[in-house]
């Protein structure tokens, strides 16, 4: 197996001290991904550093940083693809969340926006969550007990976005805003909406995003939908409930 | 834990001024300019043919529209650009009075000046 | 658990920062710096539109000094200015209503495109006479 030596230039803070820059040089294949270099980093040289990962595949979004001040998925991007011979490779954590240590940023005010389009996290509903009749029987509660909730598709979604929150670091209203809903509270807002046509849930969804704070604040810079990783199109969504924001407002005008 | 992004905002139309007076500007600001940089002999108007300009009615109703539109494009421009600097809501109130008070003051003025032109 | 000091995260220069960024990034940082420019313009346009409260002969020496190509220039640059805020405005409205989102990147080549022909077009009369 053909190895390289990598250095990267890591972000350091810890609270009660000052921000810094810790580079660091780890042997890794040739085919790594750069959080495999960062787990080095973290096995050989310093346990100090704190840092998100869990899938390596792109499918949980915990990993997102600044790799070269570019907004990424390490587990998915090649070291040989950022990596020149030279120059350290430089990570950041993401720009606009409160930083807690190191790469790790604070992430509450991001899943509570997701909560409010009602897409909140159920770690504990998937998969243990009994689904059907059968998965209650073998646990030996006979089918006339058995309760199911009605509600029980919203804790199951498909859907591309990840939550990774690299595009509220890509997005330059949220450095200026911190009440934006931002790209990824509205994309949630828009994929909550056609997921429904219930009249008051549909009202609500969409006066959520017609603030001050929400669609409007959107400047058109689209790098959300270009940093982010899984084709989410956030720009594009912020759009359609404009489009569909300014439709309603016309025809309540033309009502009146 | 309360929730501050579950509670619907007040609705906001100052991004759709913004656009219908920049679609606006586009057309009058054409005209504008057109009318006194393009078509005025030596591409600017003297006094004399200010006057003469500006005592056609047409031509009066449409600047004063341009003159609308212009301030109320640039001041919510302005605005735009003061609320992106994380004002508190108290502050952003205040802005968006000063401005609409700037908005006043200088469409007054520019009414002022065509009056004074004119009569 | 106790508040912990974070590092401040709002940055409201941010969208100046045009480094590593894309082509919607920097045209929309474009449209800011044009129309700061513009109202700059704006307000001091107004100023000089006073000096026809002053009468004729004030006006008219005002007028013959713009005709320099010194002032000529000035009226190109604000020109580009111009151009360049309003049909990328355009781009911004029609994507914003959510017309052209896919192809914002070439709509921008367009207009600018659009913008940079008209400017010619224009300079030439300007200095042409």
């Amino acid at each position: 197996m053909k190895t390289l030596e990598v250095a990267l230039q890591i972000f350091r803070y810890k609270p009660h001290e000052s921000a810094h820059y810790d580079t660091f040089t780890v042997e890794v294949a040739e085919t790594a991904h750069v959080i495999d270099a960062i787990d080095a980093v973290w096995a050989v040289h310093d346990r100090s550093l704190t840092f998100r990962r869990a899938c390596h595949h792109s499918s949980c979004g915990s990993c997102a940083l600044l790799i070269n001040k570019v907004e990424k998925l390490p587990c998915i991007t090649r070291v040989t693809k950022v990596w020149d011979g030279r120059t350290p490779v430089r990570l950041d954590p993401l720009r606009n969340f409160p930083i807690v240590s190191d790469l790790v940023v604070d992430v509450t005010a991001f899943f509570q926006r997701m909560s409010a389009a009602n897409m909140e996290i159920t770690r504990d509903a998937e998969p243990s969550l009994p689904l059907t009749v059968e998965d209650f029987a073998i646990a030996g509660v006979p089918p006339k007990a058995v309760q199911i909730p009605d509600n029980l598709s919203r804790f199951n979604r498909f859907e591309n976005c990840i939550e990774c929150g690299i595009c509220m670091s890509a997005c330059p209203t949220m450095a200026a805003d911190e009440k934006f809903l931002g790209p990824a509270g509205l994309a949630a807002i828009y994929r909550a909406r056609q997921k429904t046509a219930e009249p008051r849930t549909v009202a609500h969804l969409l006066g959520l995003a017609d603030g001050e704070h929400g669609v409007w604040r959107c400047h058109s810079a689209f790098e959300c939908t270009e940093a982010c990783p899984q084709a989410v199109d956030p720009a594009g969504k912020i759009m359609a409930l404009r489009r569909e924001l300014t439709a309603r407002r016309f025809k309540q005008f033309w009502k009146r | 834990m309360e929730n501050p992004f579950a509670e619907e905002p007040k609705p906001t139309a100052a991004w759709l001024w913004q656009v219908f007076t920049g679609i606006g500007l586009v057309i009058l600001l054409g005209l504008h300019f057109i009318a006194n940089h393009f078509i005025a002999k030596g591409g600017l108007r003297d006094f004399a043919d200010v006057v003469a300009y500006l005592r056609n009615p047409v031509i009066l109703v449409l600047e004063i529209l341009f003159l609308l539109c212009v301030t109320s494009h640039a001041l919510l421009g302005v605005r735009a650009i003061l609320v992106d600097l994380g004002l508190s809501e108290q502050a952003e109130k205040r802005v968006s009075q000063a401005l609409t008070l700037l908005g006043v003051l200088t469409v007054g003025y520019g009414l002022w000046v065509t009056w004074a032109v004119i009569r | 658990m106790t508040a912990l000091k974070y590092p401040k995260v709002q940055r409201a220069g941010r969208w100046f920062d045009v480094r590593r960024r894309r082509l919607g990034m920097w045209a929309y940082a474009v449209n800011r710096i044009t129309g700061i420019g513009l109202v700059v313009y704006l307000y001091l346009h107004l100023a000089v539109l006073s000096l026809l409260s002053r009468g004729p002969e004030t006006w008219d020496s005002f007028v013959s000094m713009a005709r320099s190509p010194f002032y000529l220039s000035l009226d190109v640059i604000l020109l580009a200015g111009i151009l360049i805020h309003g049909l990328n405005g355009l781009r911004i409205a029609l994507t914003g209503f959510d017309v052209g989102v896919r192809q914002q990147k070439m709509l921008f080549g367009v207009l600018m495109l659009g913008a940079a022909i008209l400017l010619a077009v224009a300079a030439l009369k300007i200095f042409g006479g």
